[in-house]
C-alpha cells in the first residue's frame, strides 16, 4: 500500500490519538521482560536457582554457562541436528511445493480437484490423529530414531503446495505459452521461466517453513529416542525435566542460543513472514 | 488468452511431466496422509500395543465406550475446554485492541507490531521454560507479589493456579500472531466507507460500531477457528511446565492421549481419544461459523 493511500486513510479513520503510544509502552514493556530476563539469567555465574531480587544489584556477567553449554557434549549435536533437519526440510519444502503448486494451478488431469481438496484436507486434520499412525509407519519403515523420520514426513508441505498453488493462479500464463509456442519441453519450462517467476513466494515459503521446523516438539519428540538424534525443542525440554530441572542460567543459556537465529530472521524477513502467517487469513 | 487454444491445451493425453511434477504430493498425501488417517481409525476399534504386535485384538466400539466411562479422559477434556474459553476471549479482544491501537501511523509503529509478535516466533519450548523460571517459587513474579505487599501464590505447583498460570503465558504468547491477522483484516476495509460516513457525520465510535466490527466478521471468525482448533491441541507447555500436574490440575487431551499411547503403549484406546477430539474439533468449527452466520469468505 502507498504512502498516499495510507495517509489517506489515516485522514478517513480518524488517526491515533496521541496518547496511544504511551498507553502501549507497558503492554511492550510486558512483551520484552520476560526474553531479557531469558537472557539476564543465562548470564549470571553461578549454579541454579532464580534470582533472589536482593542480588539483582550487584548481579555479574559471565559467559560461564554458554561455555558449559559447549562442552556438554550433547548441546552441541542438538544444534546441528537442528540445521540439518530444518535446512533439509526447507529443501524439500520450496522444491516440492514449487513443482505440486504449480501443477495443481496451471495443469488439466483427472484428479485435480481431488488433490487439491487433498491439501485443503491436510491443512485442517489435527496432527493429534495422525500422531500414533505416522507413529507406526515409520516404526514399519525402520525410520524410528533416524534423520529419515525427522526429514521424510515434512518434506512435502500442504501449506507450501497451498502458497505457491495461489501465487500461480494470479500470474500470468503468457510466458510459459510463449515458450511452448518455440517448442520448450514442460520441465524445462517449469525449471527456467516458472521457478525465477515464483521466487517471492518461495521465499515465504523457506522462511515459514524454517521456522516451523525449528520449533517443532510433538513429532521429532515422539520419533527418536537416542540423544544423538534430538533437536534443540527437544533436547532443552528434556533438559530441563532431568538433573538440569533448577540449573537456570544453563537453562536460559540454551534457550538463548536457540532462540537467536529466529530473531536474526525475523528481523531480517519480517515481511515474508508475515505475508505467510497472513496467508491462510486472506483466503478465509 | 493470446495463444490459440490449441497450443494451450493439446489433446486430452495428460504428459508425462505432469504426473512427475505431481509426484511428490501423490507420495506424501498417501503415505504420510490418507494412510495414517484411515489407520488411526480402524486402530480405534482394536486393543493394540507395539510391544506385543501379534496379539491385537478387535473391540468393536469398546475403547470408545471406555473413554466415555474413563474419569481422566473427561478431567482431561475439561482441563483442555477451560483453556480454550478461559483464554480465546482475552487473546482474542487484546489482539483486537493492539491492531486498531497499531493500525494508525505514528512513530515506532512497526516497532510496537515487532514486540507484540516476537513470541510467535520463538518455540513454545522456550516460551514455556522462560514462564516456568518466571512462575518458580523464588522467582521475578513472586518477588513482585511481595514487594506490593501480598503472598505469592505457588503457582504452577498449587493445583487451583496451574492451569490459570499456563492459560496467562498463552494469552501472552498468542496476541500477537492474532493481532496481525486482525491488521490484515481492517487493511480491507474499503477507506471509501469511512470517508462516505464520515462526511454524512458519523462520530468514530458510530463508524466503529457500524462499518469497521461488521466487516471484520470474516477475520473474526478466522481468528476463532484456527485459535480454538490449535489450543485444543495444547501439549508442548504442559510437558514442559507441569506434565500434567499437581493432581491432574493441568492434564490436557493431548497430553492424556500422549501418555496412554508412548507411557502405556495402549495405541487402540489412544487413537479412539484422537478421534473424539477430532470430532469436537470439527463441531467446534462448524458451531462457530454458524454462530456467526457466515458461511465463508465470500458471503
Amino acid at each position: 500500500m502507498s504512502a498516499h493511500a495510507t495517509g489517506r486513510r489515516h485522514d478517513a479513520i480518524g488517526g491515533v490519538p496521541g496518547f496511544v503510544p504511551w498507553l502501549l509502552l507497558p503492554a511492550l514493556a510486558t512483551m520484552l521482560v520476560p526474553f531479557a530476563w531469558m537472557v539476564f539469567l543465562s548470564l549470571q555465574p553461578g549454579a541454579g536457582g532464580q534470582l533472589d531480587a536482593s542480588r539483582i544489584a550487584d548481579a555479574k556477567f559471565d559467559l560461564v554457562h554458554y561455555r558449559e553449554l559447549l562442552a556438554a557434549g550433547a548441546f552441541p549435536r542438538y544444534l546441528l541436528n537442528s540445521i540439518v533437519v530444518a535446512l533439509a526440510v526447507v529443501f524439500g519444502n520450496v522444491l516440492t511445493g514449487a513443482m505440486v503448486g504449480y501443477a495443481l494451478a496451471r495443469k488439466r488431469f483427472p484428479g485435480n480437484r481431488a488433490l487439491t481438496w487433498g491439501v485443503i484436507a491436510t491443512l485442517m486434520v489435527p496432527k493429534q490423529v495422525l500422531m500414533i499412525p505416522l507413529y507406526l509407519v515409520l516404526a514399519r519403515l525402520g525410520w524410528l530414531d533416524t534423520y529419515a523420520a525427522l526429514i521424510l514426513p515434512f518434506f512435502v508441505d500442504a501449506f507450501s503446495i497451498f502458497l505457491v498453488r495461489q501465487y500461480v493462479l494470479a500470474l500470468p500464463a503468457e510466458l510459459e505459452d510463449a515458450a511452448r509456442v518455440d517448442g520448450a519441453s514442460e520441465l524445462r519450462i517449469f525449471a527456467t521461466i516458472v521457478l525465477p517467476l515464483l521466487r517471492p513466494a518461495l521465499a515465504v515459503v523457506a522462511i515459514n517453513g524454517f521456522l516451523l521446523n525449528w520449533n517443532s516438539f510433538l513429532f521429532p519428540l515422539i520419533f527418536t529416542n537416542s540423544d544423538a538424534l534430538r533437536t534443540l525443542p527437544v533436547g532443552l525440554a528434556l533438559f530441563a525435566q532431568g538433573e538440569h530441572a533448577t540449573d537456570w542460567g544453563l537453562l536460559m543459556a540454551g534457550s538463548t542460543v536457540s532462540v537467536l537465529p529466529m530473531l536474526a530472521a525475523f528481523l531480517l524477513f519480517q515481511r515474508q513472514i508475515l505475508e505467510g502467517m497472513t496467508a491462510g487469513a486472506e483466503k478465509g | 488468452m493470446s495463444a490459440p487454444a490449441a497450443v494451450r491445451r493439446k489433446p486430452r493425453k495428460v504428459e508425462a511431466s505432469t504426473w512427475i511434477l505431481l509426484a511428490p504430493w501423490i507420495v506424501a498425501l498417501l503415505f504420510f496422509g490418507v494412510y495414517p488417517f484411515g489407520f488411526s481409525f480402524v486402530l480405534s476399534f482394536f486393543d493394540y500395543s507395539p510391544l506385543s504386535p501379534d496379539s491385537a485384538r478387535f473391540l468393536g466400539l469398546a475403547n470408545y465406550a471406555e473413554a466415555l466411562r474413563d474419569p481422566l479422559f473427561w478431567k482431561a477434556l475439561g482441563n483442555t475446554l477451560l483453556f480454550v474459553f478461559g483464554t480465546i476471549p482475552f487473546t482474542t479482544g487484546l489482539a483486537l485492541l493492539l491492531a486498531l491501537a497499531l493500525d494508525g501511523a505514528f512513530r515506532g509503529r512497526d516497532l510496537y507490531r515487532a514486540g507484540f509478535f516476537l513470541p510467535t516466533v520463538v518455540s513454545v519450548v522456550v516460551i514455556s521454560l522462560v514462564w516456568k523460571g518466571l512462575y518458580s517459587p523464588e522467582g521475578p513474579l513472586s518477588w513482585l507479589v511481595r514487594a506490593f505487599g501480598g503472598t505469592p501464590p505457588s503457582w504452577l505447583l498449587d493445583e487451583r493456579t496451574a492451569l490459570p498460570a499456563i492459560m496467562a503465558m498463552d494469552v501472552w504468547a498468542a496476541s500477537g500472531y492474532y493481532m496481525i491477522i486482525f491488521l490484515a483484516g481492517l487493511k480491507g476495509i474499503p477507506v471509501e466507507l469511512h470517508e462516505a460516513a464520515a462526511l454524512e457525520g458519523a462520530s468514530r465510535s458510530d463508524r466503529f460500531w457500524h462499518i469497521t466490527l461488521p466487516l471484520l466478521a470474516p477475520t473474526f471468525l478466522f481468528v476463532l477457528v484456527v485459535n480454538s482448533i490449535r489450543s485444543l491441541q495444547i501439549f508442548t507447555e504442559v510437558f514442559v511446565m507441569t506434565r500434567g500436574g499437581p493432581l491432574q490440575s493441568t492434564l490436557t487431551s493431548v497430553f492424556y492421549l500422549y501418555e496412554q499411547a508412548f507411557y502405556k503403549f495402549r495405541l487402540g484406546y489412544a487413537s479412539s481419544i484422537a478421534y473424539l477430539l477430532f470430532a469436537l474439533t470439527l463441531v467446534l468449527a462448524w458451531l462457530q461459523v454458524k454462530w456467526l452466520k457466515l458461511e465463508g469468505p465470500k458471503s
